[in-house]
């Protein structure tokens, strides 16, 4: 009665399509913050302390949620610099609905990411319609967006802003036993892109357009809507870290928010492994990434060196993390896609 | 006819670059003619702001170089450069009391090493120059305010460099024509030669077209195509080393932030250049097509800074920077399409 066993291509079984869950670039990433934090903990006793890492982790939270964003943006073989800009423009609308009119964190969180949003079509529709390297657009609209803030802003800080946001802030208010709310949803939407982007088909279709756009039209993939919303991504996501931004900060809120942002939200990402060329990334690297640069800030900082310093060495784990994942690339020739 | 104008128009970068040109000089003295402006837009006032012309036409200058080169070819850190370099020559000239030439040089070489690094980055190593440049900009950035404890350099020798930043009467012309910036005689116009001979009468320059249009095809008809590469970087860093000096000049003053505050020099050059219509997929650029631009760019915002007075000046500079490159970004795509793409 038993039927005969067929043997099934090792390829058709289930689980075995993709690789394993953490590749090369994030085992070194680990590898670095664990040597980093006991080397950091022995230095300075004050570092491996509740006072010291929960700032830290809050700290990194907007450059990681952005960085998630950018990954996607990245993935497809495109870029945003216009991130900090977008920053900008949420945080001072947010800002000036807060001051004005008292609207609850809801109502923050949603302007914020429906205002981002916005940007991010305007980046996306640009790109994807206008046929238009996004590198070029991008930086169009860092500066029309910067325009549009500052207009927002008058000739003035925003000052006053009620204490709304306080719990995704670094206070007691920003904390469920120890653990910093803002880090919390970070873990959540990071672990949602995770799975969207490894076991979805819509997640694979951007990794398929970054790898040859052409090819991936041909598959009946419609690349001009996934590019859109990869940039409608990074844009909601900026929205909601504008408002981790404004939790963090003081009462006032001055024009150069978010000025920079999105060199630091790039170096997070191509830290974590992602190719600049496209068609491969992974959102835990970028998490990984982040951490590591904000380790860096922190760890610089609590050793009394000057904190402009800290600059010199994302620089240089820049040059390593990209170095070390050109020469893995170089020994194996035919670079797999990954997560 | 018109569609040979139009045709003209959209596949000639520079003919494009003088209309619109024209344009804005004509609408902006008409402005002023009828007294719609804060202050008169003569002459010059034109002539007087051509300062601003140096270091961004130089800048844009060098990212020509480097995203002529092609593979991606961009160069983030020339702004970090021309505020490391710009604090060097502080000491040097400021401080260790060198004459004027030597911290010029010194200037120049130390910006043509920050470009080698790039350059050994992206040919040699591989790593994407969009990568290799933000890592360096980090770097460089970084020193540049550590190394004076993030101070000004301004020491007499520094100040009474603002006398070559000021505005001569030019000789043998005499009074006929406005009083220009002297830098435009002494840096500018020397390194648009220079560029301009080497990109367009040596077999340097053709090498480097060939890189850029086809990598394989350069390798096969034997170009060291690394070399090339890495030639161009270095070059780019040599030029922002003689902007720093220029900066330094204009500000009487090495600041370590002179290349790297707010926005950073390196995003509005690599704006002009894109604007003279170097193509961001290398292999086409002109540098005729930059100048003009830089033109462009510098009497529109000296402009809007006479039609929108105050803060909203500066804001509306932005917008209008931003319009121009996405306005010539779509064109430049749908020049592609239509005709081939622009020369």
């Amino acid at each position: 009665m038993s039927a005969p066993a067929v043997d099934r291509p090792a390829a058709a079984r289930p689980g075995r399509v993709l690789p394993f869950p953490v590749t090369g670039q994030e085992v070194v990433l680990i590898a670095v913050i664990a040597v980093l934090w006991v080397a950091l903990s022995l230095a300075t006793p004050a570092f491996a302390t509740e006072g010291s890492v929960v700032p830290l982790l809050v700290a990194m939270t907007p450059i990681a949620l952005i960085g998630i964003g950018m990954t996607v943006v990245i993935v497809t073989g495109g870029i945003d610099v216009s991130v900090g800009s977008t920053v900008m423009v949420c945080a001072v609308v947010i800002a000036k609905a807060m001051v004005g009119s008292g609207i609850p964190l809801v109502a923050a969180v949603a302007l914020g990411m429906g205002v981002g949003a916005l940007l991010g079509l305007l980046n996306g529709a640009l790109i994807a319609f206008g046929r238009v390297q996004a590198i070029i657009i991008t930086f169009g609209t860092l500066n029309l967006f910067r325009f549009a803030g500052l207009q927002v802003f008058g000739s003035a800080t925003v000052e006053g802003i009620p204490p709304t946001l306080a719990p995704f802030g670094r206070g007691d208010e920003g904390r469920t036993l120890g653990v910093p709310h803002s880090f919390l949803l970070l873990l959540v939407v990071a672990a949602v892109a995770w799975y969207y982007l490894r076991h979805t088909a819509g997640g694979r279709h951007f990794f398929a357009i970054g790898g040859d756009p052409t090819a991936a039209r041909l598959a009946g993939i419609s690349v001009r809507t996934r590019i859109v919303l990869g940039y409608v991504l990074t844009g909601l996501l900026a929205g909601v870290a504008a408002c981790f931004v404004i939790a963090q900060g003081t009462s006032s809120l001055a024009a150069s928010v978010g000025s920079g942002l999105e060199l630091s939200v790039i170096a997070a990402v191509v830290i974590g492994g992602t190719s600049i060329t496209g068609g491969r990334g992974s959102v835990l690297g970028t998490l990984l990434g982040a951490l590591l640069v904000q380790t860096v800030r922190t760890g610089v900082t609590q050793l009394g060196w000057p904190s402009q310093l800290s600059d010199l060495f994302v620089g240089a784990f820049i040059v390593v993390a990209v170095g070390a994942d050109l020469l893995r690339q170089r020994r194996r020739p035919t670079p797999k896609g990954t997560t | 006819m018109t569609a040979r104008a139009l045709r003209l128009v959209l596949t000639q970068r520079t003919a494009l670059l003088v209309v619109l040109l024209v344009a804005v000089v004509v609408t902006m003295t008409t402005l002023s003619g009828n007294n719609y402006l804060s202050a008169p837009y003569s002459a010059s006032y034109m002539a007087s702001t051509l300062i601003n012309a140096v270091p961004l036409a130089m800048l844009a200058l060098a990212e020509l170089l480097v995203i002529t080169s092609g593979r991606g070819g961009i160069d983030l850190s020339v702004g970090a450069i021309v505020s490391l370099t710009g604090m060097v020559f502080g000491f040097a000239y400021g401080q260790w009391g060198w004459p004027l030439a030597p911290a010029v040089l010194l200037a120049l070489l130390l910006g043509a090493a920050c470009g080698a690094l790039n350059g050994f980055l992206v040919a040699h190593l591989g790593f994407p120059a969009l990568i290799a440049t933000l890592a360096t900009y980090y770097a460089f950035r970084s020193l540049a305010l550590v190394v004076n404890d993030q101070r000004p350099i301004n020491s007499a020798p520094v100040q009474e460099l603002y006398s070559t930043a000021t505005a001569v009467t030019l000789p043998l012309v005499g009074d006929a024509l406005p009083r220009v910036p002297l830098g435009i005689f002494t840096f500018l116009v020397p390194t648009a030669l220079v560029v301009w001979f080497v990109l367009a009468r040596t077999t340097a320059g053709r090498r480097l077209y060939a890189i850029g249009t086809n990598d394989v095809a350069a390798r096969w008809s034997g170009i060291d195509v690394r070399r090339t590469r890495w030639s161009a970087y270095v070059a780019a860093g040599a030029i922002s080393g003689l902007v720093a000096v220029v900066t330094v000049a204009q500000f009487a003053s090495a600041r370590p932030d002179a290349g790297t505050s707010g926005n950073g020099m390196a995003l509005p050059a690599i704006t002009i250049a894109i604007l003279g219509g170097v193509a961001i997929t290398g292999g086409v650029g002109r540098v005729a097509g930059v100048v003009l631009a830089t033109l462009l760019v510098v009497w529109l915002n000296a402009g809007i800074l006479l039609a929108v007075p105050g803060n909203d000046g500066t804001q509306f500079q932005l917008f209008a920077l931003g319009v121009v490159l996405v306005v010539a970004a779509l064109l430049n795509a749908l020049t592609q399409r239509r005709y081939g793409g622009t020369q």
